[in-house]
């Protein structure tokens, strides 16, 4: 598969069949996605109608604004597409059709592109593995004996292994970035308030941004002007006028004066060492590239997992509590009274990870432990906030390894502490950006750096990424599958 | 006997005026087939977001500001969550502290003496679908959801136990229907469920320094359930009482016509509703100006009103009253006084008018449940019909026919007495000979009045208007009876 840009230019100058695209992107799939099973859905005839649609179409300049016109995307699984199931991994909503688009969905079907597919996830995006889906585990790419990551690792995996140029995915806790990094894709998740949240099944409302998969940084800046900007379904959504997010990449102006500030309490955690050797290696690297770098001290940055997990589980317990049975969804028979028929359909449609969650969010917002551990939890994020904030003032964007662990094989489980630094940016409504930066000789497997950004600052962001992205060892190259 | 003290406080939630619901597009039309009024994100499916609707904010505030509350600007929603099937969500979008207006005033008269009632709160929340269990009168086995209620925006007011009895909760419920329908941010229909009340109630020992245990009776839709639910439940706790036994605080509903209570649940029971602050919508942020245009909004609010109506109409308080009692009355009062001043600045008849409407308008519109608002006769007509009237070109029978056709057809009161005929007989001869005949057909009345009895005038202009149907010029009919009447005594 080409790259997005690429596929654009292609598209625009040679009159590319659109038929003949879909019907090559539909050849590739059923031959890799046996392999990797990143896609649990393909609409292979609606894509071809739509191609077709395009093809009849004898004006083309009517076609001009549709910048997308006749790209192939993966959609994560939790996002609404009208008129076809929509399931978040999980056997409640098995049977659900989406009775409305999200916001993001409008706008891509507006840009012409073609939903070739739904891709995999953990059950309602609440894993880091792709493995609590109903529908099986997803494979990473690289190394079929590893995870893709998670939540969204089918979106990963799906332009990973060329399937398709690029793909949505959902980030709360780096959902987007944990699994681009270990696919060796990017993975960009927006300031909190730049797409429409509306359409995406809600997993932790305070935390939930969409983010952008694809194989270059300008590929995602190119799907970025799409999706974004203001809507008045969501009022979370910020109006910021309208940013060409990849007008700092065409031109050609390097940085300058820039300085990237990395995290002390980094070090106080135990690093794989191929992650830090990669992570040195790329620092040097920006250092030869006349940027500098510099410490920065954020004292709350260890109580990141804890932060997270309580606001999280807490927005959890009252997002999932609308999926009873009553209305639409997964419905238990045989049941004595109200409350046995709620439990007996929560009880058999979600999964232990869900469950698991619900509980502890329910505990931590019953009035006797609100104060102990919401509350706390609400200050602690605040007081982080402050602290970032501080950080910025002496750096434009924060460095990180993507992961402070390696994807791991299927059925072992990462540690508390290996996505945090991709969740800072969630907890702080700040835009973070996965790029692939080597891999390990030894696994293949792919290994990412994270930039964080200030709010609102995405455009710079996309830049100071695109720049690191012309410096990697990671070879643009597909996995043989 | 043991005398008891009562202390009562309310909590009313009242549906807000707006076309469409709280959080999203859909109408608020009552009476619609179940489940018309619903959309994705009142039904909760799965990705959809409340989306504020501005208008809602608007009519708390201009409330809040009606009351003299202080307006917290930087207040937000919260969840409050539990498990039913009327509210989809599972939990209810509701605010807690801050709520959007709080300490507020209602001064209501009580045995000719003022008194303060107290505003803890005012806050916004939605409002829950419907549960059906039974058709008619036949118990379903299962249960069937409208959900076309679900998500209105409703305003919910908790007051300070200031009350002590029924009748002071009565008299502070519809000063604040008639506030809340003059600043038009509610119809307050009970009927339609559009204003429903939760009373607490808690009695002790006259002089007992220890508070009563409070005991809440949830959900009541009528003034009169109001009233006797209170009073049954003060009776119920002055028996538990006076059997030295303790009152235990619990919630109670509305379990039969006669407002007998049954226990809900006990304190034990309390839910806990895992507050906590709703992450899908940003905190209000009032601006100063955005409250001072609000503040403009609000109109002359009935106490002030009917103080302007006794004293520049020179009305009755009884008569001030009754027109203030409803904005709408009051309004439609004021634009006919106005038609008519505007043709005619000096004549007097702003006590006529009240009567007019008082009596003969509102009593047909009550009859077939119109509101003023809708009423077949135009203020411009019934100005018209008043000015006929009052320079006696018709009388007030005729006036009286000539309003039933309009109620009935809407026309002007000059076309309805073109199109029947039906104008005062005001040519002098023929009158003269109409009295004439009169006089001598009713001997006694003339011996009456020779007598100095007051009314046999009047009783013989009567006997005029009748022979003439009613068309004779009744003023000059007047003028025409003292010149000859006057004959016969001297």
């Amino acid at each position: 598969m080409n790259l997005l840009n690429s596929l654009i230019e292609k598209i625009k100058s040679y009159n590319t069949n659109n038929v003949y695209t879909i019907e090559k992107c539909f050849k590739n799939i059923k031959k890799i996605n046996p392999k990797i099973n990143a896609f649990i859905r393909l609409n292979e005839k609606k894509s071809l109608e739509k191609a077709n649609k395009f093809d009849k179409i004898a004006e083309k300049h009517k076609l001009h604004n549709k910048i997308l016109i006749g790209i192939p995307i993966g959609i994560k699984d939790n996002i609404m597409i009208k008129n076809e199931l929509v399931t978040s991994a999980s056997k409640y909503f098995k049977d659900y059709v989406s009775p409305y688009d999200a916001t993001v969905i409008k706008k891509l079907k507006n840009a012409g592109a073609i939903f070739v597919g739904q891709t995999n996830m953990d059950e309602f995006a609440m894993g880091g593995s792709t493995e609590t889906s109903i529908y099986g585990i997803t494979r990473n790419p690289w190394n079929l004996e590893y995870i893709s990551g998670g939540s969204s690792g089918g979106s990963a995996a799906v332009v990973s292994s060329g399937m398709v140029p690029v793909a949505l995915g959902s980030d709360t806790g780096g959902s987007v970035r944990q699994p681009a990094s270990f696919c060796g894709v990017v993975g960009y998740k927006p300031s909190y308030g730049l797409i429409s949240r509306y359409g995406v099944c809600a997993l932790a409302s305070s935390f939930d941004q969409i983010g952008i998969f694809s194989k270059t940084v300008f590929d995602s800046a190119i799907l970025m002007n799409v999706i974004s900007g203001v809507d008045r379904k969501d009022q979370i959504c910020e109006s910021i006028n309208n940013t060409d997010y990849t007008y700092n990449l065409t031109k050609n102006k390097t940085f300058k004066k820039i300085k990237i500030g990395i995290p002390k309490q980094l070090y106080d955690y135990k690093i794989d060492t191929e992650i830090l050797k990669s992570f040195n290696n790329a620092i040097d690297k920006l250092k030869l590239r006349n940027i500098q770098i510099c410490d920065v001290n954020i004292p709350f940055y260890k109580y990141i997992p804890a932060i997270y997990k309580t606001i999280m589980c807490a927005e959890v317990s009252a997002n999932i509590a609308t999926f009873d049975g009553i209305r639409y969804g997964h419905k238990a028979i045989n049941v004595n009274n109200l409350y046995d028929e709620y439990s007996k359909t929560r009880a058999e449609s979600f999964g232990y990870e869900v469950k698991k969650r619900i509980l502890f969010g329910t505990y931590v917002l019953e009035s006797k432990n609100h104060n102990k551990y919401y509350n706390t939890a609400q200050k602690a994020r605040t007081i982080l906030i402050k602290q970032i904030n501080n950080a910025y003032k002496k750096c434009d964007f924060i460095f990180s390894p993507s992961t402070l662990q390696m994807p791991v094989k299927f059925g072992k489980s990462l540690s508390d502490e290996c996505d945090m630094f991709l969740i800072a940016a969630n907890i702080a409504g700040l835009p973070g950006i996965s790029v692939p930066y080597s891999s390990s000789p030894f696994s293949k497997i792919p290994i990412g750096m994270h930039f964080m950004g200030k709010r609102f600052s995405d455009a710079n962001l996309f830049k100071i990424a695109y720049e690191f992205e012309k410096i990697t060892n990671f070879k643009k190259e597909y996995p043989k599958l | 006997m043991i005398h008891y003290e009562t202390k009562i406080g309310l909590e009313i939630h009242i549906q807000i005026n707006t076309k469409s619901k709280l959080f999203c597009n859909c109408s608020t039309q009552f009476g619609n087939i179940p489940n018309k009024n619903i959309c994705v994100i009142c039904t909760s499916q799965p990705g959809t977001i409340p989306m504020l609707n501005r208008k809602a904010v608007e009519a708390i505030v201009k409330t809040g500001l009606a009351l003299k509350c202080k307006i917290n600007k930087q207040s937000f929603f919260s969840r409050k969550q539990y498990f039913y099937p009327d509210s989809p969500k599972n939990y209810q979008i509701t605010q807690f502290n801050p709520p959007l207006c709080s300490d507020g005033i209602i001064k209501i008269n009580i045995n000719n003496k003022e008194k303060n009632i107290h505003i803890k709160r005012i806050h916004l929340e939605e409002d829950a679908g419907k549960l059906i269990h039974e058709i008619g009168s036949t118990k379903l086995h299962y249960s069937l959801l409208d959900l076309n209620r679900a998500g209105i925006g409703l305003m919910e007011f908790v007051t300070e136990p200031d009350f002590n009895s029924s009748e002071e909760v009565l008299i502070f419920l519809s000063k604040l229907k008639n506030i809340v329908e003059y600043l038009e941010t509610s119809e307050c229909n009970m009927e339609e469920g559009k204003m429903r009340c939760d009373v607490n109630i808690s009695i002790k020992k006259i002089g007992d320094k220890n508070l009563g245990q409070k005991v809440e009776i949830k959900n009541i839709n009528s003034m009169s359930n109001i009233k006797y639910s209170i009073i049954n439940e003060i009776k119920r706790q002055e028996v538990i009482l006076n059997a030295n036994k303790k009152v235990i605080q619990e919630t109670r509903g509305l379990k039969s016509k006669n407002c007998e209570t049954k226990s809900m649940r006990s304190k034990e029971n309390t839910l806990d509703y895992r507050y906590f602050v709703e992450p899908d919508l940003v905190p209000f942020n009032l601006k100063n100006k955005f409250i001072k245009k609000i503040s403009k909004q609000i109109p002359e609010l009935p106490m002030l009103r009917k103080k302007r109506f006794m004293s520049e109409y020179k009305l009755s308080e009884y008569d001030a009253n009754y027109l203030t009692s409803k904005k709408t009355i009051a309004d439609y009062y004021e634009e006919v006084l106005n038609f008519i001043y505007n043709t005619n600045k000096s004549v007097n008849i702003s006590k006529l008018t009240a009567n007019w409407i008082s009596t003969e308008l509102m009593s047909k519109l009550n009859l077939s449940n119109i509101s003023i608002l809708k009423s077949p006769i135009t203020s411009e007509n019934f100005a018209k019909l008043i000015l006929l009237i009052s320079n006696s070109t018709i009388s007030g029978k005729i006036a009286k026919i000539i309003f039933e056709e309009m109620y009935i057809s809407n026309k002007s009161p000059e076309t309805i007495i073109k199109e029947k005929n039906i104008e005062y007989i005001s040519d002098e001869s023929t009158l003269e000979k109409l009295c004439e005949n009169t006089i001598i057909e009713n001997k006694n009345i003339v011996k009456d009045f020779i007598s100095g009895k007051k009314n046999a005038l009047t009783a013989i202009i009567g006997c005029v208007m009748k022979k003439s149907k009613g068309q004779a010029n009744p003023k000059i009919v007047n003028e025409i009876l003292i010149k000859k009447l006057k004959n016969y005594i001297t």
